[in-house]
């Protein structure tokens, strides 16, 4: 159970941690929409978003292998899709005569393969920079607008930084209860699906009547100390953009356009072959 | 069932060996049959991975050491731990968070058909009945209520039911005071006495409480940083004062008026137990000398 790692900040003293959170946030997205924005068959754009997915990592000093590692958790979700995509697709040429694996398929499986990579690479990135506390001010910062249709955006964020303030917590009790039903004969190990899911009730109930207690105790004890929103709240942390943003939202305003360049121009070199 | 510990090591999150502090360090300890065995330590001494080791919840890493169990190995792979489990109960800190079931009923009988699947209907809720009963409830008051309905005190109650069900030889009980007003405390030590006479012949108390350990133990371990300095009886652990102040442990209340008292002069002759210590106070006031 504790190998389980969310959203894992990895410490380090860098120019990508120092960057402004809300920043961050906008160039994920940004980074997003540029991964989607590549079109079938231009594996050069590809090329340039891993480019900028190493620089962000080599800026970030995050070890390589930990970006890779962020991969493993959906790993069978990658393959199944590529195999699926190899499997049934039925547009383009057979390989081989009366094949049922296309060149198409093969194409749109790779091209599937790295576009989840670079996504959830991209991604995970944001997540070993910004600590989870960060996150949620720049999500709330970035929120801010919703205030005016009286959306409370603060009190979304603040359900979100207890809700990731939890997710250790609720690990080791898992782990605990775990034991505790083992200790008594549960078995999780063995028997089909139906019987392992049954088998999780005896550690789903305790968890879930602790987390309401936890919920509870929490409650009073903001109460005790008079927290009411954010009316009139500062901030210990204030967020301010600097150079290093700037920097950030040119280089990935580079990519959007050079995403849109290449698109443009493979099929200029299309016509011209 | 005699416990042997030779050599046990232990390290949390294997993979980097460099960043991590072993939690066990070359522990070896021998558990005889018929003891009411402490484990004594400050918190992250290692006393919890050394007591999760002995039913196999935490497996023997590899080439660190040897735990036996009766005729169980656990370094074995084959080591059928449901067996084990049946026969070693294990009580957590605050048992009662591990309720789940819609009645009591349910819920005490919960380890008696994992370990016994084909067990009778008759036959469990008798042995569900004894449990409870000698935890000191009314069963026919509480068998179909739901247990979140029900007290603190009786929560455990019901949930320290749950796991002596199955009539365990070994008693694990990981600070299993905490939490408790005296009184409550004073009553569930009664209870753990009464299982010891019964059918847990050997009962491992991990405790924070020295004075716990001084009246009800008649041997005890001392955990450091992962290693034991000290086994022995109460006596023999408690007379070794510097010892018990280094691994950041109090003296039994007893204990520290006989160290006082030898501080000044006077020396008391008692194993630390309350009574004991009357007796020898007794002794000596007798003797005319105070």
């Amino acid at each position: 159970m504790r190998d389980v790692s969310f959203g894992s900040y990895y410490p380090a003293k860098s120019f990508v941690h120092n960057m402004d959170a809300r920043a961050k946030i906008l160039i994920s997205i940004a980074f997003i929409v540029a991964v989607f924005l590549v079109r079938s068959f231009h594996f050069l754009g590809f090329a340039a978003c891993a480019f900028f997915v190493v620089l962000s990592a080599v800026t970030a000093r995050i070890p390589f292998f930990k970006v890779i590692k962020s991969i493993r958790t959906i790993l069978f979700f990658i393959v199944l899709s590529a195999v699926l995509q190899v499997l049934f697709n039925k547009n383009g040429t057979p390989l081989w005569e009366g094949g049922f694996i296309t060149d198409i398929g093969l194409i749109n499986a790779g091209f599937i393969v790295a576009r989840i990579t670079l996504v959830v690479t991209g991604a995970s990135l944001l997540t070993f920079t910004t600590t989870p506390v960060e996150l949620a001010d720049g999500i709330e910062s970035l929120l801010t607008p919703l205030k005016l249709i009286k959306l409370p955006v603060h009190e979304f964020a603040l359900i979100m930084s207890i809700a990731l303030r939890f997710i250790p917590t609720l690990i080791d009790e898992t782990d605990r209860i775990i034991k505790a039903q083992k200790a008594r004969g549960a078995d999780f190990e063995s028997g089909n699906i139906f019987k392992r899911l049954k088998a999780l009730i005896p550690v789903l109930i305790p968890l879930l009547i602790s987390s309401f207690r936890r919920a509870d105790e929490l409650a009073d004890a903001m109460d005790a100390r008079c927290y009411a929103g954010s009316k009139n709240r500062t901030k210990y942390k204030k967020m301010k953009l600097s150079y290093r943003d700037i920097i950030g939202f040119i280089v990935i305003a580079g990519l959007i356009t050079g995403v849109v360049f290449l698109n443009k121009f493979y099929i200029v070199l299309a016509v011209g072959v | 069932m005699r416990i042997t510990v030779e050599h046990l090591s232990y390290r949390y999150g294997e993979k980097d060996k460099n960043l991590t502090v072993p939690a066990l360090c070359d522990v070896s300890l021998e558990i005889n049959e018929g003891d009411f065995f402490g484990i004594i330590g400050k918190t992250g001494s290692g006393k919890s991975t050394f007591v999760q080791h002995i039913n196999g919840l935490i497996k023997v890493q590899k080439d660190s050491g040897k735990v036996t169990v009766a005729d169980f190995d656990l370094t074995d792979k084959k080591c059928d731990y449901k067996a084990l489990r049946s026969r070693i109960g294990m009580v957590f800190q605050y048992p009662e968070y591990q309720l789940f079931a819609e009645t009591v009923k349910e819920d005490v009988g919960f380890g008696l058909k994992n370990f016994r699947p084909d067990i009778k209907e008759d036959e469990a809720e008798r042995l569900v009945k004894e449990a409870v009963e000698l935890c000191g409830l009314n069963y026919d008051a509480i068998k179909d209520v739901s247990p979140f309905d029900l007290s603190g005190g009786q929560k455990r109650r019901v949930a320290i039911a749950g796991v002596i069900v199955s009539k365990p030889e070994v008693l694990v009980l990981d600070e299993p005071a905490a939490g408790l007003d005296p009184k409550g405390k004073e009553e569930f030590l009664q209870l753990l006495v009464k299982f010891h006479k019964t059918f847990a012949k050997t009962i491992i108390i991990v405790s924070h409480d020295m004075d716990l350990i001084a009246e009800y133990c008649n041997r005890a371990a001392v955990f450091k940083g992962g290693r034991i300095t000290a086994v022995g009886t109460p006596k023999e652990i408690f007379s070794d004062y510097e010892n018990v102040i280094d691994c950041g442990l109090q003296l039994p209340v007893t204990a520290a008026v006989v160290k006082t008292l030898k501080e000044k002069g006077v020396n008391i002759d008692c194993d630390f137990t309350v009574n004991s210590f009357v007796a020898a106070v007794k002794r000596f006031k007798d003797g005319g000398n105070l």
